[in-house]
């Protein structure tokens, strides 16, 4: 290869040059790249005897003297070592192979880092996706982590939710820990731009997490934002544009359906049904658009037609000898598919790290996040039960109050955005300052204060306007004001030594204090004399009213951690963490949480060393504690609640208090014990590899909201009970299928499985029966998952002319199975059918070809073994002008077996259940690199191009929006964005 | 070693300080009981809630709740056809539908545990100092215990057996068992007569809606009818009766005394539920009042225009066109929750039509104008109609007890900000005919019916005449939409025989069978009382 440019020249002569003699030193230059052709920048080229090194610039691009005698060495993070003998024409073009090897990546585990090898814990480094347009953390990690269930509903700047392993707690948190640049962080993560993210670490046995102990029962996330990488100030430009479409649209009744949904009604109810007078059994309005043949879609009339996202990033980084920095600014506006669902986000972060002295580093990483939600959505119950013969406006243009005449039971969708303004801002300043000390008097010793404040706050601002043609007054605004102040320090000494051949030790030791603090002011006021100041003048209002609140957690942690490495091959991890915090009782402030993990690489084992086939085998195994205290303040105590009455006519307002929840002088925390044992591979130089891990879980005195029987004055009490189960295992394996001469085909698979089961609950046996109490109040059973659904078991429809139909039944309405056989109906045939919330499966494939700057992703996302109950399938008030699911009821001509009549009651209060498995073709994704020949003209360093579609088909038997995120009530049917996007990368 | 002494100094850090202040929570926004046990105040507070509560009955749910008293009785059934709110006994009425657990667990976690907070934490000698005085202190409690009976009546009339709450639960507990409805009674009983001693006999303007005596011996008079303890009912009553703070109202007064209109009428008139109105048998009354924070309740409003007028805004005028238009003063938006039967429209007042003055136009409307004026019939009289969804949903006669003014001027609500009297002596006067009837006294008790009898300028009803049945029916005429009737049914075990005879719609009186003179006890509470099987009601 020729090369006509040299942008960049690092030569570093570290010692010795001098020796040789100036003739025999030659001046060299040349390329080096992949066998895809592309550049490797950074890559090292060193001469072998003359201890000479340079390294190579954005383009690959090198050049360096060297003796003529020498031999060169080409490196390259990732790729195999080559090594050359000096030509002396003085052009040396190299090509290096990767070699898929992981066992050189450095793994952040928390309190510090380490080489992936050495890792004793189950870590997964999470690929963050850099080829599809996202703007969440949580939408590029969808599907792609073993063990993790990444969840998301596609809606702009709404968190997904995230659960690793399973869910341990019943009714305490089961998000994980979220750690950014070591801090813990009780923000949300859509606060974080991906684009900064340098790594994502999950950390998912005890072992891994212990060392954040009471906080890390549910997993531990750790983030860890970029950084300066090359002294050459690196720039990058990112941005795309997309396009979102509804995924899929819930079926509602057509206009045709409609009609015979009121002929079927009408039939039902003994009423007159015929279908020339349908306009007669119809509200006056819609009778007018039926017979002028007018309908109205509310897909065409609630949605944004520019539904998609607009984004561009920004980041500069670079490094000088004492300083290392990384500037970003992002903006991004989303736009989802209901009207006026719209997230604008801004984010800055500067990282900047200084060395002051040979001994003293201090540095900063900071982030600010503005996330700007305003915007009044239509109310999606209207939404689905609009009429298809509404009127929707009047002929002034603004919107009816009520869609179709005299029905009140849905308002119209459009209405809250005509009458309706509001502002809702989320900031969110976190930052962290630390300095870290090397001690003088001691190598391997240093100390490092991390002093990291978290402002947050929320400003959510309403206004309603006049509505002109009601009599009453309906202006009203109102302010609220939220604020949270967290803040942490953390002392950290640590202590990294190879004290001889043998042996090597690192310990930390940890010593914390943090808090949380929010509180949150509100003020509302209505009958307002004028609309036109909208919520700035809030004394205009004549009721006013004000609230506030506030709540504070304290908490204190000590930790030790000590990893010992034996001959290289054998390690070992012990930890120790002593959690305080104010949520619990009196008694139980403080929990112990100790865990201990052994490794042992076998192939460094000499009789495997080395072998040809194998790079890597390592065996895992830890156990240890973990806890869970994802509970609010103040939830021990009991406390008293206040409402309001007016004595008398004319009368002021008395204060009232009543006790609003059952004090629990013993609550504690909440313990998982987690047993886990992994394996790591690397085989054929790292062209398979992957991890197989098993574990086993007890989560002891679990946190729950445990039901009452409401005999006791209360609906629920925090509470610790019993023990629950969770095991499963994960795959995650890694291949290069092919690799040709610029052509690679990758796939990535990861599986897993996780069985989730109740082992105590109270430990009574109070019926005497012999065997430990079932909760069936909380639908609780030893030996069924948590998420248990207990019901009555759907046996089909009574049709017309079976012999058995129940007294007060009819045909259409829904058979229940005698499940104990006793010939009738009761409270004991209901059973166990089935495990909502969490998939028995899940599992992701990602295949992804490269044919010379191309690159073709394809990701295949799938949980499977999950059912849901699907309450719009039942009666609804089916003889109103509403519209619904068409769900495909019974009548005497469709004898459904699977769907009750209009007008079936449902005597034994079942629910109707649907599978919530899906197979979904996630993400695809087409990104070329651009020849560095282009490039260099306009002195870009690189430039990619990017064609991405996301959830482009689902495969599901689901009804609802969406299975994945599995909302079953109509106000959280947002559609799932089918979204196209094209993006630009670019970086000089 | 140096690392070694650090660990050691680490370890020594590990397992420090265990006392540390900084953990001790104090609520920074949230009361707790400590700081409202201890003074007047916060006793005052607390009963306060036991008012927002009881009326919650209402006003904390749409149609159902409070609504459920009066569908599927003698009187009443669903004016809307495809609701089926108590329109199948055997579908409608099951364990585990909501019908068996709305006003079983709105009892037992608002009202009961409520009053028993207020009962324990007073009584306690610790807590002696909020109080000026002994009196204050056992009116404080006298107020709780009467809500405490108040809610166990309502529990023991319609589940009959119940699980007797009598103390302010701090742990779970799962081995509940029912006691006999006649324990129940029987502590309902002592409840009130500790009230009746303790309670104020009036209040001032500004506190009226609090219980004075008269409401707990009013209420004592049906418990000891419950308890088959005749003399004392009537004792009881006779507390009410010749107190002399009330008087049945025989002339016109009120806000619209010189309007079209009658003494009964005036009763119902908005703004003329208050005893410093001018009504002197109110005895006991929710509170609403527009424009004030906590005049409304959950939802904002008295609901009974919402639950007893007919769906007016869905009729249509012949030719097609809306005939009515909501007006915030005279027509609000009902939704035909509950509509009569012809047994209450017409039956009940065959005997005296044209002079019992509860059957004047004032008081039960059956003739209807069109009002909307884009209609071409505007200001006509409805003519008849025969198709159900006309008559059944769309208009039919109804009381107009229940009018009021819209809910701060919001027509489309169905609310009003009017009171609502729950106690009134004419009840009393019921009641103590009841007593009397059930004693054998056939003559007192046609005596009392007859004193309300003649304040309604109906005949009087001979002593022969007077049955059980005949006081239900005259419960009908004067408390239809005040008394909650399937309360009163059950607890006579009567509802299943009047739904039979005089429901109006086959599928009712078909479906309605013995078991449900009581309520099923809720599979709910069933389950969750794991301990101890919660006998179900026979039947069910």
């Amino acid at each position: 290869m020729k090369k006509t440019y040299l942008l960049m020249l690092l030569v570093l002569i570290l010692n010795g040059a001098g020796a040789y003699a100036q003739t025999d030193v030659i001046p060299l230059k040349g390329t080096v790249t992949n066998h895809l052709g592309e550049a490797l920048s950074r890559a090292t080229v060193t001469a072998k005897e003359a201890a000479v090194s340079a390294v190579a610039d954005n383009n690959g691009s090198y050049s360096i003297s060297v003796p003529r005698t020498d031999t060169l060495i080409f490196s390259a993070a990732g790729y195999q070592e080559k090594r050359l003998p000096v030509i002396t024409s003085g052009v040396m073009d190299v090509t290096l192979l990767p070699v898929d090897t992981k066992l050189d990546e450095v793994v952040v585990i928390g309190y510090g880092k380490q080489s992936r090898k050495f890792v004793t814990g189950a870590v997964t480094k999470a690929e963050i996706v850099k080829d599809i347009p996202n703007t969440s953390i949580t939408q590029s990690l969808r599907g792609r982590v073993a063990g993790v269930q990444f969840t998301d509903n596609g809606r702009p700047g709404q968190n997904g939710t995230i659960l690793i392993r399973g869910p341990r707690s019943l009714s305490a948190g089961n998000n994980p820990l979220i750690v950014v640049d070591g801090i813990i962080y009780n923000g949300i993560l859509s606060d974080v731009n991906p684009n900064d993210i340098e790594s994502l670490e999950i950390l998912k046995d005890a072992s891994a997490s212990a060392i954040y102990g009471s906080r890390a029962a549910n997993g531990v996330i750790l983030i860890t934002s970029r950084k300066g990488v090359s002294e050459k100030p690196a720039i990058n430009v990112n941005t795309f544009t997309s396009t979102s479409s509804p995924g899929y649209k819930v079926k509602l009744l057509s206009p045709e359906r409609y009609v015979q949904k009121i002929l079927d009604a009408r039939r039902e109810l003994g009423q007159e049904a015929d279908p020339e007078k349908v306009a007669s059994y119809m509200a006056p309005n819609e009778a007018e658009n039926y017979l002028a043949g007018r309908t109205v879609d509310p897909y065409d009339v609630a949605t944004q037609k520019d539904a998609g996202i607009r984004s561009i990033d920004i980041n500069m980084a670079g490094k000088t000898q004492r300083t290392n920095y990384f500037i970003s600014a992002s903006f991004a506006d989303e736009k989802g598919i209901i009207l006026n669902d719209r997230q604008k986000r801004t984010t800055f972060r500067i990282n900047l790290e200084n060395k002051i002295t040979n001994w003293l580093t201090a540095g900063t990483n900071t982030m600010y996040g503005r996330r700007d939600f305003s915007g009044i959505l239509p109310n999606l119950d209207f939404f689905y039960q609009l009429s298809p013969y509404a009127t929707i406006y009047k002929e002034d243009g603004s919107p009816r109050q009520f869609v179709v005449d005299g029905e009140n039971v849905a308002g119209n969708p459009m209405y809250n955005p005509y009458f309706r303004s509001n502002q809702q801002v989320q900031n969110n300043l976190f930052a962290n300052f630390y300095a870290m000390l090397q001690a003088p008097f001691l190598k391997g010793l240093s100390y490092r204060i991390n002093a990291s404040p978290n402002v947050r706050w929320i400003n959510s601002y309403n206004a309603v306007r006049q509505d002109t043609s009601l009599a009453n007054n309906t202006k009203s605004a109102s302010k609220s004001l939220t604020n949270y102040y967290d803040w942490m320090i953390e002392n950290i000494l640590n202590y990294n030594k190879q004290i001889n051949a043998a042996n090597h030790i690192d310990v930390t030791l940890l010593y914390s204090r943090n808090s949380q603090f929010s509180e949150a002011t509100g003020a509302n006021a209505s009958l307002m004399s004028t609309d036109v100041l909208g919520w700035n003048n809030l004394g205009l209002g004549e009721t006013q009213t004000v609230s506030s609140s506030a709540a504070r957690i304290q908490g204190v942690s000590y930790m030790g951690r000590l990893n010992y490495r034996l001959l290289g091959r054998y390690l070992a991890t012990f930890t120790i963490r002593r959690d305080g915090s104010s949520v619990f009782s009196e008694n139980h402030k403080y929990a112990t949480l100790p865990s201990a993990a052994l490794s042992w690489i076998v192939s460094e084992e000499r009789f495997i060393k080395n072998s040809p086939f194998v790079n890597l085998l390592k065996l895992r195994a830890s156990y240890g504690a973990v806890g869970n205290q994802a509970i609010s303040a103040y939830q021990s105590l009991s406390r008293i609640g206040t409402q309001r009455y007016v004595f008398g006519d004319g009368g002021t307002t008395s204060l009232a208090y009543y006790p609003s929840n059952m004090a629990n002088s013993n609550l504690k925390w909440e313990t998982t014990y987690s047993t886990n044992i992994g394996l790591d591979f690397e085989v054929l130089k790292g062209r398979i590899g992957g991890t197989v891990e098993y574990y086993y879980m007890k989560t002891k005195d679990l946190l729950v909201t445990r039901d009452l029987p409401r005999m006791t004055g209360f609906t629920s009490v925090w509470t610790n009970l019993g023990q629950v189960d969770n095991s499963g295992i994960e795959i995650t394996l890694n291949t290069t299928n092919i690799r040709a001469k610029n052509f690679e085909w990758r796939s990535s698979f990861t599986f897993s499985s996780n069985k989730n089961r109740i082992v105590h609950l109270y430990g009574s046996d109070t019926n005497g029966d012999g065997k430990e109490d079932d909760d069936i109040g909380n639908k609780w059973f030893i030996g069924q998952p948590i998420y248990a659904y207990f019901d009555y078991v759907f046996d089909g429809i009574y049709q017309e002319g079976d012999t058995d139909i129940p007294a007060g039944y009819k045909p259409g309405y829904v058979r229940i199975k005698d499940v104990n056989g006793d010939g009738s109906i009761t409270a004991d045939d209901r059973t166990i059918i089935g495990q909502g919330q969490q998939p028995k499966v899940r599992w992701g494939l990602l295949n992804e070809f490269t044919y010379k700057g191309l690159t073709l992703s394809v990701f295949l996302n799938a949980m499977q073994g999950w059912i849901s109950d699907f309450g719009l399938i039942g009666r609804g008030p089916v003889e109103r002008s509403l519209n619904f699911i068409d769900y495909g009821w019974w009548t005497p001509e469709n004898k459904s077996q699977t769907r009750p009549s209009l007008f079936h009651e449902n005597k034994y209060g079942h629910n109707y259940y649907l599978s919530r498995d899906f197979v979904r073709i996630q993400d695809v994704a087409l990104a070329y690199n651009f020849p560095k020949a282009i490039l260099d003209r306009f002195k870009i360093s690189n430039m990619k191009l990017i064609v991405a579609g996301k959830n482009l088909h689902t495969f599901t038997k689901w009804i609802g929006a969406d299975p994945e995120s599995g909302e079953t009530a109509r106000t959280s049917l947002y559609p799932m964005p089918r979204t196209v996007s094209v993006g630009l990368n670019l970086g000089f | 070693m140096k690392s070694y002494i650090i660990i050691c100094i680490g370890c020594l850090l590990l397992f420090s300080c265990n006392k540390d202040a900084f953990l001790k929570e104090k609520p920074l926004s949230n009361l707790s009981p400590e700081n409202v046990l201890t003074d007047f105040t916060g006793y005052e507070n607390l009963i306060t809630s036991l008012h927002y509560y009881t009326r919650d009955e209402l006003t904390g749910d749409d149609v159902y709740r409070y609504f459920d008293m009066f569908t599927g009785t003698d009187l009443c059934t669903t004016g809307q056809l495809a609701v089926t709110q108590f329109v199948n006994y055997e579908t409608y009425l099951t364990p585990a539908t909501a019908a068996a657990s709305r006003t079983y667990n709105w009892c037992y976690t608002s009202i009961l545990p409520y009053a028993n907070l207020i009962i324990e934490e007073a009584s306690k000698p610790e807590n002696a100092s909020a109080f000026a005085s002994e009196a204050q202190k056992n009116a404080v409690i006298a107020e709780a215990k009467f809500f405490r009976a108040y809610g166990h009546n309502i529990l023991a009339n319609l589940y009959g057996d119940i699980c007797i709450m009598d103390r302010f639960y701090k742990e779970p507990k799962t081995d509940f068992v029912r006691s006999p409805r006649k324990d129940a009674y029987k502590l309902i009983a002592e409840d009130l007569e500790f009230a009746s001693k303790w309670l104020p006999v009036t209040v001032a303007k500004n506190k009226e809606g609090r219980i004075v005596k008269g409401a707990a011996d009013h209420l004592l008079a049906e418990a000891y009818i419950s308890l088959g303890e005749y003399d004392k009912a009537i004792e009881a009553a006779n507390r009410v009766i010749n107190s002399g703070t009330y008087r049945l109202m025989t002339e016109r007064f009120g806000v619209d005394k010189s309007k079209p209109g009658d003494v009964f009428s005036d009763l119902f008139i908005q703004g003329n539920q208050n005893r410093s109105t001018g009504n002197m048998e109110s005895i006991w009354v929710w509170q609403f009042e527009e424009f004030t924070p906590g005049g409304g309740g959950s939802l904002n409003g008295n609901h009974q225009p919402r639950g007893w007028m007919p769906f007016m805004v869905q009729f249509t005028d012949p030719a097609g066109k809306l005939g009515f238009s909501l007006n915030k003063d005279t027509l609000l938006r009902g939704v035909a929750v509950m509509r009569p039967n012809p047994y209450f429209l017409y039956d009940l007042w065959l005997s005296d039509w044209d002079n019992d003055i509860r059957n004047s136009k004032y008081n039960l409307k059956r003739e209807f104008w069109y009002n909307n004026p884009a209609s071409a019939y505007f200001g006509k009289k409805v003519e008849a109609r025969t198709t159900p969804l006309d008559t059944m949903q769309r208009l039919y006669p109804y009381v107009r007890k229940v009018e009021g003014k819209a809910w701060q001027s919001d027509v489309n609500n169905g609310r009003s900000g009017k009171d609502m009297i729950i106690y009134r002596l004419a009840e009393t006067y019921l009641l103590r005919a009841e007593a009397y009837l059930r004693k054998g006294d056939k003559a007192n008790a046609a005596a009392s019916i007859n004193v309300v009898r003649e304040r309604a300028q109906a005949k009087p009803v001979l002593p022969a005449d007077v049955t059980l049945d005949y006081i239900l029916d005259e419960r009908g005429r004067e408390l239809m939409a005040e008394e909650p009737r399937k309360r009163t049914l059950c607890r006579m075990g009567m509802l299943v025989e009047r739904v039979k005879k005089y429901n109006m719609k086959p599928e009712t009186r078909n479906s309605v069978a013995e078991k449900h003179n009581l309520y099923p006890i809720p599979q709910g509470a069933i389950d969750a009382n794991f301990s101890v099987k919660l006998e179900q009601n026979p039947g069910y």
